[in-house]
């Protein structure tokens, strides 16, 4: 199932309510009207097999999300790429992007061959509320100018 | 020797909150053991002097895996906290709406989470034991196929959600919107190739899980069995229902105990904190709460799957009720204990779910515009429940006469079942782990005790997990890590 026409797609990942969890929803919505033609900008408050769903047919994808790795001062910004991905997790029944990138390949799925992602490393992600923490609030708008570039080289 | 304590904890939440303590006593043997459930801070103070009205899209935020379950709790708790009941035919597309979300979950479930150990198998080789060697097991078309079933089940719980993970369709007294007569033929047509792949299934499940002696003894090994209380929704007639219907509790022994109305919950469900976890412990309250034991005098009980299909009579429609009887003949009586059997129940209920949602399309009322019945009462307390995937859910509000939040209680599937969960790690954990020695195999061991519940990782909502990283550390009484196990 391919989508005709469409130049990439830029899933915008997180929970909104969620403190900086929301962090990647946020970015999103800063991104609506300044990417190019042909670039749909997509929220997604969930995770795991679904995303597949959304990434099938698109040539090109940038996920955006808040990661905690806690290796990294809250507000920085992180890129990954496939290459990045370990095979796969672990955990037999874990599912994230490692997995759904085997399983299509496996089933000859058309799925972006240019797949980024771009996360805003987070304070707070365990507790209710729409506003984020200091750090996280700075560097928005640098994560947001990095996802425009990332996103004006489609 | 000093006491241990033995931490199983993923080292990111990229991946979910699921997290393992096993405490050892003096001699070094377990003492006990938890999983630690989810949890996010804080949301009744974010709920409180909101308009009730926003609970079932705010609700739906809290799991990035069950949106539709929230909403629709939250919508029923709306119809009973106006005292409006919703007109027939909205009924009907609400739980059109919700069957679809259940046979797609359940559906990923079997093919893809708990695919691993009961497709490929438990003892595979760890490298073809994922997703991907479950696809090569079933073959390339049939992976097609759950890729393509599911989107397009997704795809009408979206025109009738309005938003696929936000639902916007629930209201106080009925529903946003309804299926245009006009689009009858698709749903229609998705329906039978939904009930087409939930046959597919249930023979895949015969055929490969069924037909393996060693599968079959690992559901029946004592190692993930438990004699305790079930409870599940129930229709009129003591059929399970997901949507609607009364909470049942029966007993160790399959006797009915209790059926009440969800406003009567707090009778029923008690809560309670062990000094050494945050987590808290549903129980039946009439029983008490006698520990982590077994049997009739220990108030812990189970939902989900398995909990549900021993709750209830028997399964409404025909070809689930054959496989309902099948499976408790197989497994030699009722209730069923065996906290593996979940897997089987998972896919009658996904037939079950089939042919509900095609019962459901080719009803005459499925396309009446008669959707909603405006609310007049004063609010005071709305009480809402539905059968989630993972097992029962709890919404509870009280507002002001305004209908502003002042309170709400969400009691989540996994929190039914924490005590459970507990006692099969305790013994998964008992089995490895012997006079302060670690054997090999403690992280799968124990993993499958707690998979086997498919305890929800609510807030699970990110792409990126590097690994899926499991450590057990070994804690002396004073907090120093005397052994690491990772991968």
């Amino acid at each position: 199932m391919s989508v005709p026409g469409r130049r990439g797609i830029v899933l915008a990942l997180g929970n909104d309510i969620l403190g900086d969890d929301g962090a990647g929803i946020a970015a999103g919505r800063q991104l609506q009207g300044r990417v190019p033609d042909g670039v749909d900008v997509v929220e997604a408050g969930f995770g795991g097999f679904h995303l597949l769903d959304h990434l099938e047919g698109y040539p090109r994808a940038l996920v955006l999300d808040a990661v905690a790795t806690g290796a990294h001062p809250p507000g920085t910004v992180l890129e990954f790429s496939r290459a990045d991905f370990a095979p796969l997790a672990s955990s037999p029944h874990y599912v994230g992007l490692p997995e759904i990138l085997a399983v299509a390949e496996t089933l000859q799925l058309d799925f972006p061959a240019d797949l980024r992602i771009l996360g805003l490393e987070v304070e707070r992600i365990d507790t209710f509320g729409t506003s984020f923490s200091p750090a996280v609030a700075a560097a928005l708008p640098a994560f947001v100018a990095r996802a425009v570039s990332i996103v004006k080289e489609w | 020797m000093a006491k241990k304590h033995v931490v199983v904890d993923p080292i990111t939440r990229l991946e979910g909150h699921g997290k393992i303590d096993i405490f050892l006593d003096d001699a070094g043997d377990v003492e006990r053991a938890y999983f630690q459930v989810p949890e996010l801070r804080g949301f009744e103070v974010f709920s409180i002097g909101r308009p009730a009205e926003d609970m079932p899209q705010i609700t739906s935020r809290i799991c990035g895996v069950c949106p539709m379950a929230h909403h629709m709790a939250a919508t029923k708790a709306l119809d009973d906290l106006y005292q409006v009941e919703a007109p027939s035919a909205a009924k009907k597309i609400r739980e059109l709406a919700y069957d679809l979300f259940m046979f797609e979950d359940h559906a990923l479930h079997v093919y893809i989470l708990g695919g691993p150990d009961f497709i490929v198998g438990p003892e595979a080789d760890p490298a073809i034991r994922n997703v991907v060697g479950v696809i090569q097991k079933v073959g390339l078309e049939v992976g097609k196929q759950v890729i393509s079933i599911r989107r397009r089940a997704r795809e009408l719980v979206t025109y009738l959600g309005g938003k696929i993970i936000h639902p916007v369709m629930g209201l106080p007294g009925g529903v946003a919107k309804g299926i245009a007569k006009d689009d009858l033929p698709m749903f229609k047509q998705t329906a039978q190739d939904i009930l087409a792949f939930a046959r597919f299934t249930l023979q895949v499940f015969k055929d490969i899980v069924l037909k393996n002696d060693d599968y079959v003894k690992m559901i029946l090994s004592d190692a993930y069995t438990h004699k305790t209380y079930y409870m599940g929704l129930v229709d009129a007639n003591n059929k399970v229902n997901f949507y609607d219907g009364q909470l049942r509790v029966v007993t160790p022994a399959g006797k009915e105990y209790a059926k009440f109305p969800v406003q009567k919950y707090l009778d029923y469900v008690a809560e309670r904190t062990e000094p050494w976890s945050y987590i808290k412990f549903c129980y039946l309250k009439p029983v008490g709460w006698n520990g982590f034991g077994e049997g009739e005098k220990s108030g812990v009980y189970a939902v989900a799957p398995l909990a549900r299909l021993n709750a209830a009579d028997g399964m409404a429609t025909p070809e689930a009720q054959a496989a309902y009887e099948e499976y408790f003949k197989t497994l030699q009586g009722k209730p069923v204990h065996q906290t593996l059997a979940n897997h089987w129940a998972r896919v009658i209920e996904i037939l079950y779910a089939a042919e509900r949602i095609v019962e459901l399309v080719n009803d005459p009322e499925i396309t009446s515009a008669d959707l909603r019945i405006l609310p007049t009462a004063t609010p005071k307390a709305g009480f809402g429940v539905v059968e989630a995937p993972r097992g029962t859910l709890f919404h509870h509000y009280e507002t002001d006469e305004r209908g502003l939040i002042r309170m709400a209680n969400l009691i989540v599937a996994t929190q039914n079942n924490a005590a459970r969960i507990a006692m099969s790690v305790e013994k998964a954990a008992k089995g490895v782990i012997r006079k302060g020695v670690v054997s090999e195999g403690l992280l799968n061991k124990v993993e499958m005790a707690f998979r086997a519940y498919d305890p929800c990782h609510g807030c699970a909502t990110h792409a990126l997990p590097g690994q899926m990283p499991l450590v057990a550390r070994i804690l002396d009484a004073s907090g120093r890590v005397v052994q690491e196990f990772r991968r």
